[in-house]
């Protein structure tokens, strides 16, 4: 029988006899144990401090600095509240749409094509060949994450460089006889996804991977018994076994490009329309070409970015169906 | 007894602290006072004179205060860091109270610095900095203007600079142009008859004739930077009104600057996508004679001279093949123009600083005014001087760069010492880009620079 750490308003009554931990914390409900009620606090309490003192606090005070009128001219003393008028300004800024434009563009396409599709390409292909060579083969992916970020960004800039100092226009273009250009001026959207899809594709390979590994062997097996070619196997037993890991992926991936900009702003920061919501935010609040800084207004653009992870979180958990994902296994009821 | 024994304990640790506390103050009363002022400057490899010319000036300040028992060291951070960077590491350790004693900077940022209290004004009026000292009296007069805002003086010129527009007298003469025709080029360009238009046809021509390769007509500055702006200016434009402390957009000139912007790459003098070329890309072209005609700094001279082009004749290589000159005018019969971008020391506030030094700050930025240390940076780092005497100092004479270009400065502009020119020159070369990379139309740019400034600055507009 197997032991159950999660507490819910059903199993108050539950008569079955749960083993106890040796000694440990009883986590069966009970008036005698020692404080029941709140033993989940013991659990998820330094965890829960960690969330509150790095992302809480930090999400409040971006908050609170979204209803000031801080600035480099005001400093961090002079400062003064007027309400919801940043709010207001992102509504009736002429360049919002085209930051929200480019940040849809960004995330849908480098999250389709590269953080989960290519990733779940990678992942199926190397569990699918002798293993030495699919361990190679995403060590190879690996590269450009553990690569500094600042060398990465710099080996793209001389890639896609004009003629006669971009490897692709001198050793490709130029001798096939097609007009050469700085390629990241000239296809801006393609270049930041393409940079940042190399770099994100590496980590859904991994957890795929991993994921894909873990399926029983009686099922493939079974499905190869049962007549499945590959494109069965991937539909009806890989892609619903690891479903758990997708919805992860993807979540993960979401958020985390909604809010990156590094690579961004180290190859346009932000020119040919490149500026992503964050790294506008980042440009207004914390850095630009002559160092002026608006606090308030950055704080806003920030807190939207915040308004809107959380409503991916909650229409992720929907959409997947984390709930049924997480209910107790049925033999646990029986 | 044993309480007893804990308070004998803690008296015995305590007491000899009081001791050695008292002894020290006795040991500073007697001994020099020793203070320690902090500068900071963004400097290049060419430009650490200038930090260094605050440690030298040291010397030379130390002998007068002996007789005032203060022993003065100079500690010089220079960085290499933008200046957005650097203006943000200055933003952040004057709110701790962190800040330097004295700071290096672009002087468009009193407006900003000054509002938060970050720096100190230094005097009244331009007539009572120069009454401090035989140093400041020997400024160049119009540099004053840049170091006033609200009618207070607030920095003391470093060094100030000419953008000129480098041509290369090699091509032109490949072109067919005599050598007499090319040494009158920066004449005709002074006195607007050699324009902007005039510089794209040259440019069609020489790719025409196979001078230049195609797209290396005219290559502008890769990134933003205020320099653009000489071209807004250069259509008739205006960025400021002293009167009522307000920016202006002249919205016909900025139409033709954008149009400038867009032409040069529909004609094909320069590249298709251009802007955002690495800055390492941009200094090899143009240095080793690839361009026709290139938008730079007289600086750059410098910089290409010691990085560039050493191993093919440094300096010689670069005045044998380049010549300078205005940026042209785009209304043919206007005197041309180019912008000047003076940078400034300050004097940090004492609760930005977490020092009382303001005084002797003072006292030593009058010692490092002077023709020999400010000499020593302009000659090193091909910056323009700021003092009267340097005109006539040996070295700074010898300087065939810094002579020849020495003009320039009476052609000058400035950028305004205003708040919110950060924001307005954000929207001016955001939609500059676009204009130029054809994302925008030009007349849809202009539009655009006006949307934007009235949501980012509002009031603080005037548009014509």
């Amino acid at each position: 029988m197997g032991f159950k750490a999660r507490h819910s308003s059903s199993t108050a009554g539950n008569p079955v006899q749960k083993p106890n931990l040796g000694g440990g914390f009883n986590l069966r409900p009970g008036k005698n144990s020692l404080g029941n009620k709140y033993d989940w606090l013991l659990f998820m309490g330094p965890a829960m401090l960690l969330v509150a003192v790095f992302f809480i606090t930090p999400v409040i005070i971006v908050f609170i600095i979204s209803f000031t009128n801080m600035s480099s001219l005001t400093g961090f003393s002079n400062w003064s509240w007027i309400g919801f008028e940043n709010w207001i300004k992102i509504f009736t800024h002429p360049q919002s749409g085209q930051h929200v434009e480019v940040t849809i563009i960004y995330v849908f396409f480098t999250l389709i094509l590269f953080n989960v599709g290519l990733a779940l390409v990678l992942a199926i292909l190397t569990t699918h060949i002798p293993k030495a060579a699919g361990f190679a083969f995403r060590a190879l992916w690996l590269v450009p994450r553990i690569t500094p970020v600042v060398v990465y960004i710099m080996m793209w800039r001389y890639l896609m460089a004009d003629s006669p100092y971009g490897i692709f226009n001198e050793l490709i273009f130029r001798p096939l006889g097609f007009e050469t250009s700085e390629m990241v001026a000239a296809y801006p959207y393609i270049a930041i996804i393409l940079v940042n899809g190399f770099i994100g594709a590496s980590f859904g390979m991994i957890i795929f991977t991993s994921a894909i590994e873990s399926i029983s062997k009686d099922i493939m097996n079974s499905s190869l018994v049962d007549g499945a070619n590959i494109l069965q196997r991937i539909k009806y037993i890989i892609i619903p076994q690891i479903k758990w890991p997708l919805m992860f992926v993807t979540t993960f991936q979401t958020l985390s490009l909604i809010t990156s900009f590094e690579q961004i702003m180290l190859l346009t920061d932000g020119a040919y329309g490149t500026e992503v919501w964050s790294l506008w935010a980042y440009h207004k609040g914390l850095n630009n070409y002559f160092g002026q800084f608006q606090w308030g207004f950055g704080m806003a653009l920030a807190g939207i970015l915040v308004i809107i992870s959380i409503v991916f979180c909650i229409l992720y958990l929907k959409f997947f169906k984390f709930s049924d994902m997480i209910q107790e296994p049925k033999i646990e009821t029986l | 007894m044993k309480r007893k024994s804990l308070i004998f304990l803690v008296l015995l640790l305590i007491v000899p602290l009081f001791l050695f506390a008292g002894g020290d103050q006795e040991k500073e009363a007697e001994g020099p006072k020793e203070v320690t002022i902090t500068i900071w400057t963004k400097a290049g490899e060419t430009e650490l004179w200038r930090g260094l010319a605050a440690v030298e000036a040291a010397k030379e300040l130390n002998k007068e205060l002996e007789s005032e028992g203060i022993v003065l060291t100079v500690e010089a951070v220079q960085e290499t860091a933008g200046w957005g960077d650097f203006n943000k590491k200055f933003t952040m350790a004057s709110e701790a109270g962190k800040g330097p004693d004295i700071l290096c900077t672009g002087h468009e940022n009193i407006a900003v610095y000054g509002s938060t209290g970050y720096i100190i004004p230094l005097a009244d009026s331009v007539e009572e900095i120069k009454a401090m000292a035989p140093e400041f009296d020997d400024v160049i007069e119009g540099l004053w203007d840049m170091t006033s805002w609200r009618g207070q003086i607030w920095g003391i010129p470093q060094d100030t600079e000419a953008r000129p527009m480098f041509f290369s007298k090699t091509k032109l003469n490949e072109l067919g142009w005599s050598d007499a025709k090319i040494a009158a080029l920066p004449d005709e360009i002074a006195k607007g008859n050699f324009t902007l238009d005039d510089m794209i046809e040259t440019g069609k021509e020489a790719i025409a004739k196979g001078v230049v390769e195609p797209g290396y007509g005219y290559w502008s500055r890769p990134k933003s930077g205020g320099d653009f702006i000489q071209y807004y200016m250069a259509y008739g434009g205006q960025i400021y009104d002293a009167e009522q402390d307000k920016l202006v957009i002249v919205k016909d000139a900025l139409l033709e600057w954008y149009k400038f912007q867009r032409r040069i790459v529909t004609e094909g003098v320069t590249p298709k996508n251009f802007l955002g070329t690495d800055w390492g890309i941009w200094h090899n072209t143009v240095s080793h004679n690839n361009a026709l005609f290139f938008a730079g700094g007289v600086w750059h001279f410098a910089e290409w001279a010691t990085q560039h082009v050493q191993d093919i004749g440094g300096m010689d290589y670069l005045f044998e093949n380049f010549g300078y000159a205005l940026q042209p005018t785009g209304i043919r019969g206007v005197a041309a123009q180019q912008m000047s971008h003076p940078l400034i020391y300050v004097v940090v506030a004492e609760d930005s600083s977490g020092n009382s030094n303001q005084d002797l700050a003072i006292r030593l930025l009058q010692k490092m005014t002077t023709k020999e240390l400010n000499t020593n940076h302009a000659v090193g780092s091909g910056h323009l001087g700021i003092l009267k005497s340097q005109a006539e100092y040996t070295p700074y004479k010898e300087d065939r760069l810094l002579s020849e270009t020495l003009y320039m400065l009476d052609y000058a502009f400035f950028q305004p010492n205003h708040p919110y020119y950060p924001s307005y020159w954000s929207a001016l070369w955001t939609n500059m880009e676009a204009v130029q990379n054809a994302a925008l139309t030009p007349e849809e740019g202009v539009a655009a620079v006006l949307e934007v400034l009235e949501v980012e600055i509002g009031d603080a507009l005037i548009i014509k």
